[in-house]
């Protein structure tokens, strides 16, 4: 599989649409920051050159064209902003250096000629100029430089400019971190896929102690692994196991009918082979359906048909209904059911689920073995319990003994199918329930605790 | 009694009609469920119909509805190779009066065919059950044998209640564990057999005739021994 390239990423893609229209938007905002700039400026120039013109307008009134024309002369050499042009009534330039376009008068623009100082080496430089009309025929042109109305609007463009090196620049440099983030944690979860692809079912995907959508998405992957792991570990052995327990009541009754076919067997004892081997065959049978029915059980079907049971409710009938059973086999069945243990379930596997238990606690324990089967109510949550002071698990067997077909040494000499609690925890499972064995001290103890029920409790 | 079955396996099909024949009754065979249905549905009536769930042209489930809708009251039994869970509850309510998974012990089938076929009439509901010197209130709740009254606990009042209407009749271990108790699983502890013979120990212990007779490998049954 290839590694996602940075640049491919969505976070990449996103960042850098982000980018690009951060990009026009800084555009748009420099463009309109310097039309209004130069807008202002050049209205401010304008101003300037009308008073200047009605100054020197006023100087000509008072006094009359040779003491303009010294005044225009002066100013000129003065260095100020303003450059002049006085033009007498036959067009002659006689003072300043503008000349006005011949006939034209008003605002318009003029090229200054031979400005040596000019930094940009431009021997010509446009100028905003007014041009007005003596009394004497002649023409008055001030014009500005615009030197400080050039240096505003380019002090904007330039600092737009920086603005917009440094969006794209920090932009590109963000998007680059974040989606080499989120890949590498992208990564991390393909690696640990890969992995169990590969076979290696203990691959998770690290934790980052992040609670963003990706840490979510990777817990629930780990979820789904663990999941799969444990269903994958279940149905391992399934199949060698079943082999190996069906093989045994079927081999019996193939011997058994064998012999009874053998000529010396009598009528009587042919008809009690047989009899035997259909008794092995239906306990074949009853495996098979043990096994289908926790596979449906599995499946999860059942649970679009759940009501409101209580746990406690049913196991007291359990309970009751295993009683003089109990008695008979020499052991003290007790039941502790106070508690209501409400939750959304199934009635007929929830019975069955205690039933097991009980069969259960009933079958691998001795005489005068004391089962108690007892609900209680956890903080948050409730319990039963089905407890038993017999001869117990090694706590190494605590997980296996849900296994399908897992028994004990022990209880190989005992009949069973090694189901009976598989089945147990294919119910507590259909029913959110976490199921567990723990250590009675002495003896066994089988622990489920029921998901807790808002609305539902008393 | 008058069995029709519906089976579209020729096996399965001769070997119920072979055994219902054996045991004194007379069965007749559908082969798809179509014909189920025009012989469960034409003169005359059967006692009881067994339908498979899976059946060609017609499925089982469809079949007892069809038969439910025109009126046909006859009492069905569904065969299913599927241990399905839910099969049951489906199967009762299209109409279907008991469910048996395949492979099932022939006593078994013919105990449950008994039970449907003989299934009192609605109405005449009685409040009282005799068998011989047993007498059952239905109303007080209360036993008696030979006038003196017998102390019984819920589950086992409920346990006489069912022998003493299927009187004469036998009763599989499976049949009452879903009667009496609502179990529809077996369990390795025998939890009839011990409920029985606490059942026993009260109404039979001194008695001159025992009520509650034990039929090997097939069931128990309430009656006065021949």
């Amino acid at each position: 599989m290839p590694r996602t390239s940075l640049f491919r990423t969505s976070s990449f893609r996103l960042a850098a649409i982000y980018l690009a229209l951060f990009t026009v938007s800084v555009l748009i905002l420099g463009t309109v920051v310097y039309f209004v700039v130069w807008r202002e400026i050049a209205g401010e120039i304008d101003a300037d050159i009308q008073g200047e013109t009605s100054t020197l307008a006023r100087e000509f009134a008072a006094h009359g064209r040779d003491r303009l024309k010294a005044i225009v002369e002066s100013r000129s050499r003065g260095g100020g902003s303003f450059v002049y042009g006085l033009e007498d009534a036959e067009g002659r330039l006689v003072a300043g250096e503008l000349a006005a376009k011949p006939g034209e008068l008003g605002w318009t623009s003029l090229r200054e000629p031979e400005r040596g100082d000019e930094a940009d080496g431009d021997p010509s430089v446009v100028v905003r100029a007014l041009v007005a009309r003596l009394d004497d025929g002649g023409v008055l042109v001030v014009g500005d430089e615009w030197r400080g109305a050039r240096g505003a609007p380019r002090t904007v463009v330039t600092a737009f400019l920086w603005a917009l090196a440094g969006t794209l620049g920090l932009g590109t440099l963000g998007g680059l971190i974040l989606s080499s983030q989120v890949l590498r944690r992208i990564d991390a979860m393909s690696r640990a896929a890969r992995g169990i692809v590969a076979g290696d079912w203990r691959q998770r995907i690290p934790a980052t102690g992040a609670n963003d959508e990706l840490a979510q998405l990777a817990r629930t992957f780990n979820r789904m692994f663990d999941r799969i792991e444990s269903l994958l570990e279940a149905h391992k052995n399934v199949g060698g196991n079943i082999a190996h327990d069906l093989r045994r009541p079927l081999a019996r009754a193939l011997h058994r009918l064998e012999a009874a076919r053998g000529g010396s067997a009598t009528p009587k004892d042919a008809e009690l082979a047989v009899e035997a081997a259909i008794a092995d065959i239906h306990g074949v049978l009853e495996t098979f359906n043990a096994i289908l029915r926790i596979g449906q059980i599995e499946a999860g079907a059942r649970r679009a048909g759940f009501k409101p049971v209580d746990l406690a409710a049913v196991a007291r009938e359990v309970v009751e209904a295993f009683q003089p059973a109990a008695d008979e086999e020499g052991k003290t069945l007790v039941a502790d059911l106070s508690a209501a243990l409400p939750l959304s379930g199934d009635r007929e596997l929830l019975t069955q689920m205690v039933a097991n238990l009980i069969d259960n606690a009933l079958r691998h324990t001795p005489r005068n073995t004391r089962i108690v089967v007892a609900s209680a109510h956890p903080p948050g949550a409730g319990r039963l319990t089905v407890s038993d002071n017999g001869p117990g698990v090694p706590p190494a067997e605590f997980g296996r003994i849900f296994e399908r077909f897992y028994r004990l040494d022990a209880a190989r000499a005992t009949p069973g199918d090694g189901l009976g609690l598989s089945l147990v925890a294919a119910i507590a499972e259909l029913h959110g329930m976490a199921c567990a064995a723990s250590d009675n001290r002495p003896g066994l103890s089988i622990v489920l605790e029921t998901p807790a029920q808002a609305g539902l409790r008393e | 009694m008058k069995i029709l079955i519906v089976e579209d396996d020729e096996d399965s099909a001769a070997f119920l009609a072979e055994g219902i024949a054996a045991r004194g009754h007379e069965a007749s065979v559908a082969r798809n469920g179509r014909d189920g249905l025009l012989m469960a549905t034409g003169e005359p009536r059967y006692d009881v119909v067994v339908v498979d769930r899976m059946l060609p042209q017609l499925d089982g489930l469809s079949l007892v509805k069809a038969m439910r809708s025109a009126d046909v009251s006859t009492p069905a039994l569904f065969l299913t190779n599927l241990s399905g869970i839910d099969d049951r509850v489906e199967g009762l309510e299209a109409g279907g009066d008991d469910y048996l998974v395949k492979p099932f012990a022939f006593t078994e089938l013919m105990a449950r065919l008994t039970a449907l076929a003989r299934r009192p009439v609605l109405g005449a509901e009685p409040t009282v059950l005799n068998v011989l010197d047993l007498e059952m209130d239905l109303i007080r709740r209360t036993v008696r044998r030979g006038g003196q009254p017998i102390d019984l606990q819920p589950r086992e009042f409920q346990l006489l209640e069912f022998l003493m209407r299927s009187e004469g009749r036998v009763l599989t271990r499976s049949m009452l564990l879903e009667k009496v108790w609502d179990f529809h699983f077996d369990t390795r502890t025998n939890i009839v057999e011990t409920h029985i013979s606490r059942l026993r120990a009260k109404v039979d212990r001194g008695q001159a005739v025992p009520l509650i007779q034990t039929l090997r490998g097939a069931g128990y049954s309430l009656r006065a021994p021949n």
